[in-house]
């Protein structure tokens, strides 16, 4: 009889090794979106020149405990012309894909739950399912602002899905797999994927913001104009459920990009202690996940046609040309490192100074446009 | 000790399609059936996964399930929730309907009771590369005509919605 890993019989320990892996998924979910939340309160709070929460446990750190548990003892409430069966699928849809999204994340050298050749398409596709909950949600809930919503989510989460995928193919192209784990392989030294390919990563780094409906571009979720979006007619835990849903994807976008760009577990001392792959993994991971919050701290919310237009007119045709230029170097030089990061640098640089000189022309048209249906108004109520 | 769980999974894979095929076409709830399509090309995917291309199965999934039913929803979206007779329109066209419906599915029926037993597909692994290689090197001008075609259908649409006082 061959034995498997712990003496356990092989066919056995595969079942085994699924259960454990799903235990630790949610148990890395849930603590992860407890974290998140203390440390999205505390440092908005910092941001703002408040304390944050303090009342509860040392330093308000059993505040989102607290929170939890009211969460979880509240009265479940469903409107009455809901459409039962879509309201009360939707969180579902939402939540599952991306606890799904997680058995790929490289945490550490032999600490993946599976390393899948195609690793970056299966989270790209878990990715794309969860608009379909949101739209279902905000279909179900019978309300307009919720409608609205959806309507926004679906529009907002399929165009960024273009320069998100644009910038993941760059890095493909580099690096030559699609798997997680060859990935992180492809970068061991401080010469991480960053430096050579940063154009990507910001296409990626800003398609994200807006897939994980974070500021500022949590328009299907917008308070002052929505209520809340699709989220509007949920409360107790299914809201709760929406909520984590929301902190797990900024983790697995979070994780990716940690992967992609900056070498995911590698850092000094993995050679000698796997284990510490796991500790520069998750260090790596959460600095994104607190560059969100800062992000959300800082920046006004977008209109939803500056949203659209910035996404069409701005980040894909750069990200075509990036992936262009970033195919074409790597066809015509045996060592494309140099010149990919020179075409990606310049590409970076163009962005970040050509938007302030398109938006000023922009700024300029609407205002000679103002002035003269002023001019055109004051003519008409002239005597 | 497992090998139960592949007819097992084809059998569920082959219930969802043609389940959730019958009731797309049957059901008069226009987001159920929006939603049973997501779940007829999720069972697809599942088709795909068992013959080992996985690559498809994904993209199955990303292109259907994350971006054409979402499509779809979004302009079910602005239909109102209460029963109405979607019946109506159709009526009449039944008979024909069915005629058409035989003269397609006659073929298909006759293709699939003659099928033989395919080859049997390349040795568990990746079908990324063998995918990637036929398409841009033994198919790359169906390829390559393909695209040009979605690219006219893409500016065609463009062309279509755009305002006039522009």
């Amino acid at each position: 009889m061959p034995i498997g890993p712990f003496g356990i019989d092989p066919t056995i320990w595969a079942v085994l090794r699924l259960v454990i892996a799903v235990a630790l998924t949610i148990f890395l979910v849930l603590n992860g979106a407890l974290v998140q939340i203390f440390l999205e309160r505390k440092i908005q709070a910092v941001m703002q020149d408040r304390v944050g929460p303090y009342h509860t446990g040392p330093f308000g750190l059993l505040q989102t405990f607290a929170d939890a548990i009211k969460l979880l003892g509240k009265e479940d409430i469903r409107a009455k012309l809901t459409d039962a069966p879509f309201f009360l699928a939707a969180p579902a849809i939402v939540f599952s894909p991306m606890v799904a999204s997680f058995v790929v994340l490289p945490f550490g050298p032999d600490f993946t739950g599976v390393n899948l050749n195609v690793g970056l398409l299966y989270l790209t596709t878990l990715g794309s399912m969860t608009v379909l909950g949101i739209v279902i949600a905000g279909w179900a809930s019978n309300n307009k602002y919720s409608l609205m919503g959806g309507l926004r989510s679906a529009g907002q989460l399929i165009s960024y899905e273009v320069p998100g995928i644009l910038g993941l193919v760059t890095v493909v192209l580099y690096v030559g797999s699609l798997s997680m784990v060859d990935i992180t392989n492809a970068q061991p030294g401080p010469l991480v994927n960053a430096f050579i390919l940063p154009f990507a990563f910001l296409t990626y780094f800003i398609a994200a913001l807006a897939e994980t409906n974070r500021n500022p571009f949590d328009l299907p979720e917008a308070e002052s104009e929505l209520v809340a979006g699709f989220l509007t007619e949920y409360s107790g835990m299914r809201w709760g459920v929406f909520f984590l849903a929301e902190y797990g994807e900024v983790t697995v976008v979070s994780a990716i990009m940690a992967t992609l760009w900056f070498g995911g577990w590698h850092g000094p001392g993995v050679d000698a202690v796997p284990l510490l792959g796991v500790i520069w993994f998750t260090l790596k991971t959460y600095f994104f996940v607190l560059l969100f919050m800062w992000i959300r701290a800082t920046l006004p919310r977008l209109r939803i046609d500056q949203l659209m237009g910035f996404c069409w007119k701005v980040l894909i045709p750069l990200a075509l040309v990036n992936i262009l230029l970033t195919a074409v170097l790597i066809l015509a030089f045996p060592d494309p490192r140099l010149p990919i990061a020179v075409a990606n640098w310049a590409l970076v640089a163009l962005l970040v100074v050509g938007l302030p000189f398109t938006q000023r022309r922009r700024l300029l048209r609407f205002r000679t446009r103002t002035r003269e249906s002023v001019g055109m108004r004051d003519a008409r109520l002239a005597p | 000790m497992f090998d139960f769980l592949e007819p097992l999974f084809f059998a569920l894979f082959a219930l969802g399609i043609i389940g959730a095929g019958a009731a797309v076409v049957l059901l008069r709830r226009i987001t159920a059936q929006a939603l049973l399509m997501a779940l007829t090309f999720a069972c697809m995917a599942g088709m795909f996964l068992l013959l080992g291309a996985e690559t498809i199965a994904l993209f199955q999934v990303l292109i259907y399930v994350g971006a054409i039913t979402i499509l779809i929803l979004f302009g079910v979206m602005f239909t109102k929730q209460e029963e109405r007779a979607y019946g109506l329109f159709f009526q009449k066209q039944a008979p024909l309907a069915t005629g058409l419906a035989v003269i397609v599915a006659l073929p298909v029926v006759i293709l699939a009771f003659s099928f033989k037993d395919p080859a049997t597909p390349s040795a568990r692994g990746s079908d990324l590369i063998p995918l990637a290689t036929s398409l841009f090197t033994d198919y790359a001008f169906p390829f390559e005509v393909a695209s040009v075609l979605l690219l006219a259908a893409l500016v065609g649409a463009i062309v279509l919605v755009k305002r006039d006082d522009q």
